[in-house]
């Protein structure tokens, strides 16, 4: 028994290599169905927003044989969804321009000027980031600090609050692209007589523009999909954003799924449509900004 | 490095966003609840008051208990599965683990809402897809959200969803930064694939590990939306976390001292974790 044993337990050994790939299959099919399950609730959604209320209730669920309609957005657009669309557009776009105007100056300054407190202010922008993740938390003080401005349910309001909950992270992608710019550039471009300003013009700017679109990607998807500030800060619905909008709809369509997927594949067209255009420059951005080095 | 106090010209329209955003709410907001608050204006100076009206109110502690649970839950779940999909995207050709990374990461980056409504409508609807799964393969239809356990087991699911995309990209990124020699060397030595993973490639995804961890943690301590579309914090109060209770209590009881002063605990909270943040993410000055 124990020879038999001693020998299966050898020969295993010695044919390991052809059982790691049997195993290798089996985890790479295990893996491919958690794969599949992360983006199954997204394909699942967008084909409900599709069907009309007779598919909708059918049970079992109809896969792909229904007949398309598109009375769930007829219905979600008289709702108002594009005015909720385009004011998202807008403060996600003024959210990006105010992020980028401001980070890309302070990240020019922080890496190449020497100043006091440098270190100090610097530290304060890493503490930004998480401390923005964690916004949430602040938001019930911004309101009322807000509220005491009458700054409230102004158009101004939003943009401000995505830019600089969006801005660390933003300054910490741009520097980390500016670390990688020669000083001698510099140098050689003040010896020409160059300004501070017109190196971060002619020498630094067209040098970072990768790094300036992987940050502008990340505040405006970051700005598209905030939800708390987003209904705290602005209750009239001409202000009323896209993710606010979304969860009212829950109230007011209830269970009827149609709208509320229609309004769901409105709010994530946007986002996917940047991601397949430039996802590879977002994985950078998302992983500079979130480890460094 | 040119020593200059341009430098201050150039950061200073930031630092006043940030300032007048991100930190000076802060000190107001505690101001104000030192303040009995009327009809969302401070009244008279109480001191302590709302934290001590906080204190004594006897849903806190399990609220409290509850948001450790989830949040303990939700981020050990997701760096394990993160981390057991983060090494197999990595060994997967460069191509098909660009594609998959993707698709990975689809969950993360589209909104919280967005996301929890269709999880929703796919795992919990009593007409959804998994509701027919599970009866295809002889069970009863379940209503998960109707007792407590379930709705906390499904808002975790949802929360670990939502979030694996991020863990597995920073993981990734640490993987590839270890060097194939170690794995090639360790290997001559004889140590099998599970020695080279709790010897090698663990130990030197310490750092971002950790930051993960930090990151995972602020930002599902910190979640409001998930709970509030998932659940809306019932059955009961079965699912309501801290954050959740914070936005309640300030726009559904409209009682904006206590929601105030449990924000102010909460930021107090979040800054122990910013400071190991900080002290992790290595930057250079």
């Amino acid at each position: 028994m124990s020879t038999i044993t001693l020998s299966s337990a050898a020969r295993a050994r010695a044919t390991g290599r052809h059982f790691v790939p049997r195993l290798s299959w089996l985890w790479s099919g295990l893996f491919g169905c958690l794969v599949i399950l992360n983006i199954a609730p997204l394909i699942w959604g967008i084909l409900t927003s599709f069907k009309g209320q007779a598919d909708l209730f059918r049970f079992p669920p109809a896969f792909v044989s229904f007949t398309p309609t598109l009375e769930n957005y007829e219905r979600v657009f008289l709702s108002g969804f594009g005015g909720n669309l385009g004011i998202s557009l807008v403060n996600a776009l003024a959210a990006v321009v105010l992020a980028l105007v401001l980070g890309l100056p302070a990240a020019y300054a922080f890496d190449r000027f020497n100043f006091p407190l440098r270190r100090l202010l610097f530290l304060a922008v890493v503490a930004s980031i998480p401390l923005s993740i964690g916004a949430a938390a602040l938001l019930i003080p911004n309101y009322v600090y807000f509220a005491s401005l009458g700054l409230t349910n102004t158009p101004i309001v939003l943009p401000m609050l995505y830019a600089a909950h969006q801005l660390p992270m933003a300054i910490w992608v741009i520097k980390g692209t500016i670390e990688g710019i020669p000083r001698e550039l510099d140098e050689a471009a003040t010896a020409d007589g160059c300004t501070t300003f017109q190196i971060l013009r002619y020498v630094i700017l067209p040098l970072v523009r990768p790094a300036l679109g992987a940050a502008a990607i990340l505040v405006f998807v970051g700005s598209w999909n905030e939800f708390v500030a987003s209904s705290v800060m602005v209750d009239s619905p001409s202000l009323r954003t896209v993710q606010p909008a979304i969860y009212s709809f829950i109230g007011f369509f209830g269970r009827e799924w149609g709208p509320l997927t229609a309004s769901a594949t409105l709010a994530i067209l946007p986002i996917l449509i940047i991601f397949a255009l430039f996802g590879r420059l977002m994985v950078s951005g998302l992983t500079k900004g979130s480890v460094k080095g | 490095m040119r020593p200059s106090a341009t430098a201050y010209i150039y950061i200073a329209p930031a630092f006043a966003l940030l300032l007048f955003v991100l930190f000076s709410p802060v000190i107001y907001g505690f101001w104000f609840t030192l303040f009995r608050i009327e009809y969302g204006a401070p009244t008279d100076f109480i001191g302590l008051g709302n934290y001590v009206r906080l204190i004594e109110d006897p849903t806190l502690l399990p609220t409290l208990s509850r948001s450790g649970v989830f949040t303990a839950a939700c981020v050990v779940f997701t760096i394990i599965i993160a981390m057991a999909l983060a090494v197999w995207i990595n060994r997967l050709p460069a191509r098909t683990a660009f594609i998959v990374q993707m698709v990975v990461i689809v969950p993360w980056i589209i909104s919280a809402v967005v996301a929890t409504l269709l999880f929703r409508w796919v795992f919990v609807n009593d007409i959804g897809v998994a509701s027919y799964i599970i009866q295809l393969m002889g069970f009863d239809a379940v209503q998960p959200l109707n007792n407590p356990t379930g709705a906390m087991v499904l808002l975790v699911a949802v929360s670990v969803w939502k979030r694996i995309g991020y863990a597995v990209l920073v993981l990734l990124a640490g993987l590839k930064s270890i060097p194939d020699d170690y794995d090639e060397a360790a290997r001559i030595d004889g140590a099998n694939n599970w020695q080279i993973f709790r010897m090698i490639t663990l130990p030197l995804l310490k750092t971002p590990l950790l930051l993960i961890a930090i990151v995972l943690t602020l930002s599902t301590f910190n979640t409001v939306e998930t709970p509030l579309v998932m659940t809306g914090g019932g059955p009961g109060d079965a699912t309501r976390i801290l954050a959740m209770d914070v936005y309640e209590r300030a726009f559904t009881n409209y009682d904006l001292g206590s929601a105030t002063a449990l924000a102010i605990i909460m930021f107090a909270g979040n800054i122990l974790l910013v400071m190991s943040y900080v002290r992790l993410a290595r930057w250079q000055a």
